[in-house]
């Protein structure tokens, strides 16, 4: 996916600069000229190395000419300040009075009057082969001598592992190779660590090295726990930076006013001390999954900063040193920290711990969890692309993108479909649904405590994900559950709830506790309301009128009033209910013939006292029964007597 | 409010922007072999150890491809073959229009098979569209096999079946499984060839990935 990016290519400054002006001014060093550049490289001419071949042809008789070239050689150094080409002359003229008295003695020698030249034998290289011969066993006797030593370490070294028993370097090269990717470069033995292979892009490499350990250390070591597990034969070298231990801790808390106690109290966690045992003690194995361990959380605390810092959210999230601190709900904050322990710290340990013990919450270990697996699945997905089908199709895209082209699907959903959800985005949401199901569970409980005439159960669903959770909840009376009962799901999401109630009604709540609260409390009056008819029906009472929400009354501060009318199965006596989810429940009877009609001037028939007469209140906190329901059908039953 | 303003880059600006860019995949990239049946499990176990993605088990598929020609009445010029495939695996997935090239055989030092081409998803309605256009149907077969992809290659090792007419089962038309190893890229990338040919060398005494011409082939007697 490369768009074209014109580049120019400029070739550097051939000349040197001299000198820079204070006007910015740059002055070159000219280019040498022709004739300089010759001289130049007429001086690099070596005239030395011929003169020293010439001077061993004729040794004998001409140590003149040996000192002359001594003093040619010297000459160069003293007087090439003064022009360039004079040591060249010089040698020009050495030589051509060379030549010239060759070129004499050649002119005698061939008059053959004065100078004649024989021929002579080639001198007899005299054959010494015993000096070869003592030449060569002296080579080969050191070479011997070489490997006999290693022989014998290596002997040495196998008789001590035997009669010892320690660890094999071999076979406990094996054993890691099993576990681990090893490499040979040059002589040494190094291995990888990262989450390289299994999909992950983080830039720092975890190269570790495989080395021998020493002998000492390990008969040291054998010997003071002689009844413990061997040690090993090997020593893997971990980069500093990945020595100890780390791990990411979450921390959900109430947000405090200062920040800089926030971070304080937060970072006055104790990590866990260093891996039991010495470092160099330790098992490789062990050392070798810290190592990779700490390497995992510095990629998933490098990825969570990043993000942090390039969202834009509503309070913006906060990145200090080793912490990402993120507003989750109003007045609840989460904090993400890295926790890396190396070891080398230790005298700080005594005063963390002292601050840590006041005032510090729990490091949920859940979301901490949730963090490694969004990385592992952010890696999964870099490596698992799905395979086209059918197989000539290109490696790559999804199968929704496949199908956004037949679907014809526009820029919008072609852009949606490319957005995802960063891992902090995520881990909010999880945050945010663990509160709000935490929250729930306390309204809930509470409200189970407090309202005892009908119960109230919740069952929440064992199969929830990360972000939502279900919990149903049936408002029963006891006793009479299999004649009424009233029941809702609530759904409890990441800020929000949606409540489901039996007849159909969705609503949607906030975060705030007390909407909860009241919509349980309106469904338990409801209820009562609902099950006082159903146990009327059951009675053979008769519903005359109901009313859900009366609009007589003082108006209610939660909810409406609501009440309903039941009349007798001979239909003498009525009950009135009346039902205020703020004051609680008011019952009245009435009776059809009334006792107290005396016949007077305006009203004289005996009939009109069928009419019915005045409604009184009944004090249902001194009547008996178990609860409310309970009460209605002994009032009922009471009530409903043939005579 | 400032993106209603602006004018919006039409389908055909941007499909000249992707021209240019070179970014199209729209070469081909080949080697093929073949396999006897009884050899078959020794290659796809050693496919299974080279390939990527191992823990997610090897991946199969069923597909069925129809070729349509295209022929223009008047000349008598070689006709435009057009290929569609559809995944009997995968029913919802788009089938797959495709066009292959006549492979460039003038560079022989080329380790694979280079041709041009043109992978379309296309919904269901394609047959009719080809049908009207003047297309006639030339063959059809059906391939069955596994999947493996290894970085940007894609390795196939298949057998081809002849579709009977009635509902029996479709009978492969040979003993052996075609191996087939191949990279969709866009033109110029001529340095995943060597790829190619390093990992086809690292299958080989089991199968020998090789540049097929179908041209010679063609000339072979057929028995």
């Amino acid at each position: 996916m490369a768009n074209s990016v014109n580049i120019s290519i400029e070739a550097p400054i051939e000349n040197q600069i001299q000198e820079i002006t204070y006007d910015g001014q740059e002055i070159y060093q000219a280019p040498l000229s022709m004739s300089e550049n010759l001289s130049r490289l007429a001086q690099k001419i070596d005239f030395s190395k011929t003169e020293d071949e010439f001077c061993n042809i004729k040794k004998e008789g001409e140590s003149s000419i040996e000192a002359k070239s001594e003093d040619e050689n010297k000459e160069p150094g003293y007087q090439s300040s003064l022009w360039p080409w004079d040591s060249v002359r010089n040698k020009l003229r050495n030589a051509l009075t060379e030549v010239g008295v060759l070129a004499d003695v050649l002119s005698i020698a061939k008059e053959k009057r004065y100078m004649v030249l024989d021929p002579i034998q080639a001198e007899q290289v005299d054959n010494r082969p015993m000096v070869q011969v003592y030449g060569r066993k002296k080579a080969l006797g050191a070479a011997g001598a070489v490997l006999l030593a290693g022989v014998e370490r290596l002997r040495a070294s196998e008789t001590m592992r035997m009669t010892r028993n320690m660890p094999d370097f071999h076979i406990d090269l094996l054993r890691l190779r099993q576990n681990w990717r090893l490499k040979k470069v040059s002589n040494t033995i190094v291995g990888d660590l990262s989450y390289r292979t299994a999909g992950s892009k983080f830039s720092q490499t975890g190269v570790f090295e495989v080395t021998k350990a020493p002998e000492e250390q390990i008969a040291q070591a054998m010997s003071m726990n002689s009844s413990g597990p061997a040690p090993s034969a090997l020593r893997v070298t971990v980069p500093p930076e990945l020595q100890g231990v780390a791990f990411i801790s979450v921390l959900c808390q109430k947000e405090q006013e200062d920040v800089v106690t926030a971070t304080l109290s937060s970072s006055a966690l104790n990590c866990p001390g260093t891996l039991p045992g010495d470092g160099a003690e330790l098992h490789w194995q062990q050392k070798l999954e810290a190592a990779q361990n700490v390497l995992f959380c510095k990629e998933l605390f490098a990825r969570l900063a990043a993000e942090a810092v390039q969202l834009d959210a509503s309070i913006p999230h906060m990145v200090v040193g080793n912490q990402i601190m993120a507003t989750v709900l109003p007045g609840i904050q989460l904090l993400i920290g890295l926790c890396h322990n190396n070891g080398q710290n230790n005298n700080n340990t005594e005063v963390i711990k002292s601050e840590a013990s006041t005032g510090k919450s729990e490091h949920d270990h859940v979301l901490e969890h949730s963090l490694h697996q969004l990385l592992r699945a952010v890696h999964h997905n870099n490596t698992h692309h799905p395979f086209p089908h059918p197989a000539t199709g290109p490696l790559g895209p999804s199968k929704r993108r496949s199908l956004a082209g037949p679907m014809a699907a526009d820029r919008y959903e072609l852009l949606e479909m490319s957005k995802e959800q960063s891992l902090l985005e995520q881990i909010i949401q999880q945050a945010q649904h663990f509160f709000m199901r935490r929250r729930s569970e306390y309204v809930l409980d509470t409200i189970a405590k407090e309202v005892k005439d009908p119960l109230i159960v919740s069952h929440w669903n064992a199969l929830n994900s990360p972000t939502q959770s279900c919990v149903k909840i049936n408002i029963v009376a006891y006793g009479y559950d299999a004649v009424c009962r009233t029941s809702l799901v609530v759904h409890v999401g990441e800020k929000t709830l949606k409540c489901i109630c039996r007849d159909g009604k969705v609503r949607h709540l906030s975060y705030e506790l007390q909407e909860l609260r009241d919509l349980i409390y309106c469904q338990t009056y409801q209820h009562q309301m609902t099950a006082v008819q159903a146990v009327g029906r059951c009675m053979g009472w008769q519903l005359l009128a109901s009313s859900a929400h009366l609009g007589s009354g003082p108006v209610e501060p939660l909810g409406n009033a609501s009440s309903c009318l039941l009349a007798s199965p001979n239909g003498d006596r009525m009950i009135a209910i009346r039902c205020e989810p703020s004051v609680g429940i008011q019952v009245f009877i009435a009776q059809s013939p009334r006792k107290d009609f005396f016949a007077s001037e305006l009203v004289q028939d005996k009939k009109w006292e069928n009419l019915g007469g005045a409604f009184k209140e009944i004090k249902l906190d001194k009547m008996e029964g178990k609860n409310f329901l309970n009460k209605m059908e002994l009032l009922m039953a009471c009530l409903s007597s043939p005579s | 409010m400032s993106a209603a303003n602006v004018a919006p880059i039409t389908a055909t600006d941007s499909l000249s922007q992707a021209l240019k860019a070179n970014i199209i995949p729209n070469q081909e990239y080949l080697l093929q072999g073949s396999v006897l049946d009884s050899a078959v499990e020794v290659l796809l176990h050693r496919l299974r150890g080279l390939c990527d993605n191992v823990d997610a088990g090897t991946e199969t598929f069923d597909d069925q491809e129809v070729c349509f020609s295209l022929r223009d009445p008047n000349q008598q010029a070689a006709p435009l073959m057009l290929r569609l495939r559809k995944a009997l695996d995968a029913r919802d997935m788009p089938y797959q229009l495709r066009y292959i090239g006549q492979p460039d055989l003038g560079d022989k030092s080329r380790p694979t098979v280079v041709r041009s081409s043109l992978d379309i998803a296309c919904s269901g309605m394609l047959i009719e569209f080809l049908n009207e256009l003047g297309c006639r149907i030339e063959f059809e077969y059906s391939v069955k096999g596994y999947m493996f992809r290894k970085g940007r290659m894609k390795i196939t090792v298949s057998k081809v079946f002849k579709i009977s007419q009635s509902s029996m089962s479709p009978e492969p038309i040979s003993q052996s499984y075609l191996v087939e190893l191949s990279v969709l890229a866009p033109q110029g990338q001529d340095a995943i060839g060597e790829d190619m040919r390093a990992f086809a060398d690292q299958l080989r005494p089991l199968v020998q990935l090789d540049k097929i011409d179908y041209k010679r082939l063609g000339h072979m007697s057929v028995t």
